[in-house]
């Protein structure tokens, strides 16, 4: 009986939040500046946002920076002799462009509104396999190798987006395909076995140090801010988040939405390609069995990068605070002695949590 | 009715509800008596959601307000169990029924009783005691039938079904919040007879809604609601008119409007020639500079498709526009309306939240869209142009509040609609098609948006208007053309009045099936 009227209270909240949005929801919010306008009709004037309101707003961006901060002060209090030294930062700032590269390729899609490409790992993994394939069993030099591994990645996004956007096949159903599709390619054409053995001198376009960090750490940083610039400032980007936000009024409003969908996945499958030679540049070589690792960690970092900077909207800056925000976690657990065992528990931890912030941060904005 | 003495059936004293910076609501008021039928009338964004919500119990108010019920006070918040002892309910604008569902589950929903170990649902029971609140209510239905196959208005007493059952006799408030919406106007007079009968029996009612007609037609007395406060506490109906609440509703005097000489002028700008869309099957129409043309007639006429299709969002059988120099193709299957816009065509949707604006988006961003690739480089919109245009199409149209960050979706109807016109002003457009522009905005918006038609029309811009708003169409248009069955099959122009185009519009030999006036 108690818990038929607690179902019934539910449903009633439910039926009345539900009617609230055709209504004047919001509405109430503009009522205050209405009511002090009528003396100067006309003239605009932006409103004040209250302390209180600025306080919550700014809370909400920071919000996960300053558990990332909190998190630096736990680990150096039970850790001091072993995390706060700068090996260890070395180590989360330096081992994460793979990462950057695969969060960069998915944001592409999520902005413009597909949900969600699941194959950007495994065509990452792809070109992977593809240059020191190339290379080491097949003796080709190493730049064509490279230049046609991007190429395939360019071309594998292609062929997402002709099935998405022109046949108009679900997103999840083709990545996923595509997905598993290639991984066992990648497993083919590797024979199983991690293939290795590129020269040092083509790593360093990976491994070459500036000021204590591999020079792959800053092609992260420009490409993230590149991409946010693209998005804040270009009518490119522009043109992505009304795509993202309502495909029927960015086609009426004149942009060419069938063409940036298009464009999304294969510039997802371009920075696929790229982070791969990159990657593959600094390990001298690939295991495509590991391809599989890099998935969850890719959409709990972008899941993640909504609860940053811009509360409820995908961005390229929060993602790339997630990244290091999980790779923060994880290394601290595992100098706490944690085993392996620990990166999936808090990889998948994170991205429900993420999501969960994300959804409820988007409902408040609406 | 003469409301009786005794403890109010409801009263509100000095309730007020603060978000952030801006209060929703200010020491608010409200009594319903007994067996009353009490109105509550208000603009968009008035506050009267907001104070349905606290009613409610979903938003607590600032301390200091008091809500009783019969001379007893309930605890702030609300607590629905609270609530539903006191015998308040609220019957929403979509009813909050489960088609799917049979008549006595939804009555039912969420009150099941069940078995105490088999966690049964004992159904006879159930049914009966639906039987018994619908025969109360004086509607006996087949509890067994299906809620989606019932007619409107029986729909509308499964709704009422559901908030009185728990009543005592003699007792009880429901609120309707705009729940005559979904009702025709045969079925609102039949609903209103369910209404008078709760009353009869010692209910009172809350009713909430937009339409004025009704309002002044079927209360008691009616509250005023204006930017949060009441301005008109419990008024006799019987001493108001529409005009009059229109006027508290607004705090300023209705500004009517009349016919303005026509702007057309002699030069021509566009035309169209043989258009083919749904029902429409050859149209050709010559449109002068400043000029605006009505289409109007009833639903499936064809005239709402040939608006579309003049807009470049649906795409014709066969038809040509041309907008100056301009050639357009409307046959043709193209991704976006990017041709439209280069030709100077803008089109204004019905559906402003689906084809019209991103509400998640922010108000400067949706007014600029149209022009940030043509007005930028590739690599920088420009933040100057925007600010500038957009601080213009603010000021314009006054649209409120006039922030240009507030994401679209937490603007009200009317102002979002302003939004939506200005996204497409600020273009300064040849050839404007505009369907339905002053669909469900209250009544200053709509003030502002046919002001800036106008405006247009003065700079020269033709003007398409498709509605099925015959005030609209009289007040701004030129000419009107009412089509039926795919064809033109009147021409009004000159003095236009309204009277004369619904006349044409359902014309002497038509039933009048469809007509969504």
């Amino acid at each position: 009986m108690d818990a038929a009227r607690q179902h019934d209270q539910d449903i009633e909240h439910d039926v009345s939040q539900g009617v609230s949005q055709g209504v004047d929801q919001g509405v109430d919010q503009g009522v205050d500046q209405g009511a002090s306008h009528d003396a100067d009709r006309g003239v605009p004037r932006r409103p004040v946002p209250g302390l209180a309101s600025r306080v919550r707003t700014v809370s909400a961006r920071y919000a996960v920076i300053a558990v990332w901060a909190a998190m630096i002060a736990v680990y150096a209090a039970a850790e001091p002799g072993l995390f706060l030294r700068t090996p260890t930062f070395q180590t989360i700032f330096s081992s994460q462009q793979p990462l950057v590269f695969l969060t960069m390729a998915l944001l592409c899609t999520i902005c413009v509104g597909e949900f969600v490409d699941l194959s950007v790992p495994a065509v990452f993994s792809f070109s992977a396999t593809l240059l020191p394939v190339l290379v080491v069993d097949h003796g080709w030099a190493v730049w064509p190798a490279a230049a046609v591994a991007v190429l395939a990645g360019v071309a594998i996004g292609a062929v997402n987006g002709l099935l998405v956007v022109v046949a108009e096949v679900n997103t999840i159903v083709v990545t996923l395909g595509m997905s598993t599709l290639l991984g066992g390619i990648s497993l083919w054409m590797s024979h199983l076995n991690s293939v290795s053995g590129l020269s040092a001198g083509f790593g360093r376009i990976a491994l070459y140090e500036v000021g204590g960090l591999p020079v792959s750490f800053y092609y992260g940083l420009v490409l993230v801010a590149g991409f946010a610039y693209l998005l804040a400032f270009s009518p490119l980007g522009r043109h992505m988040r009304f795509v993202g936000a309502s495909r029927e009024v960015s086609r009426l409003s004149g942009v060419r939405v069938d063409r940036i969908r298009f464009g999304s996945f294969v510039a997802a499958g371009l920075l696929c390609g790229v982070g791969a030679v990159i990657a593959v540049a600094a390990l001298g070589g690939y295991n495509p069995t590991t391809a599989d690792s890099y998935l969850l960690p890719t959409f709990a970092a972008v899941f993640l990068g909504t609860a940053i900077i811009e509360p409820g909207t995908f961005n390229p800056v929060g993602t790339l605070i997630g990244i290091y925000f999980l790779e923060t976690g994880i290394l601290g657990l595992q100098l706490l002695g944690l085993q392996a065992w620990v990166s999936p528990v808090f990889y998948g931890g994170v991205l429900v949590v993420a999501v969960t912030l994300s959804t409820l941060l988007r409902r408040r904005r609406r | 009715m003469t409301p009786a003495a005794g403890p109010h059936r409801l009263e509100v004293a000095g309730l007020s509800k603060t978000f952030g910076p801006t209060r929703a609501l200010r020491g608010v008021r409200l009594q319903v008596t007994p067996g009353e039928l009490h109105g509550l009338v208000g603009q968009n964004g008035c506050g009267k959601s907001t104070l349905v919500k606290i009613l409610t119990g979903v938003y607590s108010p600032d301390p200091g307000g008091s809500l009783t019920v019969d001379g007893r006070p309930l605890s702030l918040p609300v607590r629905p169990a609270e609530q539903r002892e006191a015998g308040v309910s609220v019957v929403h604008q979509n009813l909050g029924l489960v088609d799917e569902r049979t008549v006595w589950e939804n009555v039912r929903l969420g009150r099941y009783r069940a078995g105490r170990l088999s966690r049964r649902i004992d159904r006879k029971q159930e049914r009966r005691a639906v039987e018994e609140v619908l025969a109360r209510l004086g509607r006996p239905l087949d509890v067994g039938e299906r809620v989606g196959a019932l007619s409107a208005e029986d729909r509308a007493a499964v709704a009422i079904a559901r908030a009185m059952q728990d009543h005592r006799p003699g007792s009880g408030l429901i609120i309707f919040d705009e729940s005559t919406r979904a009702l025709g106007r045969e079925a609102r007079s039949r609903f209103f007879d369910l209404v008078r009968s709760l009353i009869a029996g010692g209910a009172s009612v809350l009713l909430i809604s937009h339409q004025l007609e009704e309002i002044v037609e079927v209360t008691d007395r009616v509250t005023v609601l204006r930017d949060g406060a009441v301005i008109e506490a419990g008024v006799p109906t019987r001493e108001v008119d529409e005009t009059a609440l229109t006027r508290m509703m607004l705090g300023r005097h209705l500004v009517t409007h009349d016919r303005v000489d026509t702007q057309a002028r002699e030069e021509a700008l566009a035309s169209v020639r043989g258009l083919a869309v749904g029902p429409v099957d050859g149209l050709d129409l010559e449109i002068r500079r400043g000029e605006i043309v009505g289409l109007t007639g009833l639903v499936g006429s064809g005239f709402q498709e040939a608006a579309e299709a003049l807009g470049g969002a649906r795409r014709a059988r066969a038809g040509g526009l041309t907008v100056r120099e301009h050639e357009l193709a409307l046959d043709r299957r193209r991704g976006c309306t990017g041709d439209f816009v280069a030709a100077g065509v803008a089109f204004v949707p019905e559906r402003r939240l689906e084809e019209g604006l991103a509400g998640e988006l922010s108000v400067a961003d949706n007014l600029t869209l149209p022009r940030v690739r043509s007005r930028g480089n590739p690599l920088r919109i420009g933040a100057a142009w925007q600010a500038e245009e957009t601080a213009a199409m603010i000021a314009l149209l006054d649209i409120r509040p006039a922030d240009p960050g507030a994401p679209v979706a937490t603007l009200s109807g009317g102002n979002q609609q302003k939004v939506l016109l200005g996204k497409w002003l600020a273009g300064k457009p040849d050839l404007l098609v505009l369907h339905e522009p002053t669909q469900a905005v209250d009544v200053g918006a709509r003030h502002d948006i046919i002001d800036a038609v106008r405006a247009a029309a003065r700079a020269g811009c033709g003007v398409v208007l498709a509605s099925v708003d015959a005030v609209d169409l009289a007040v701004l248009c030129d000419r009107v053309l009412v089509f039926r069955d795919g064809r033109v099959a009147r021409e009004l122009s000159g003095d236009l009045d309204q009277d004369a185009i619904v006349h044409a519009t359902f014309g002497a030999d038509e039933s009048g099936e469809g007509w969504v006036g």
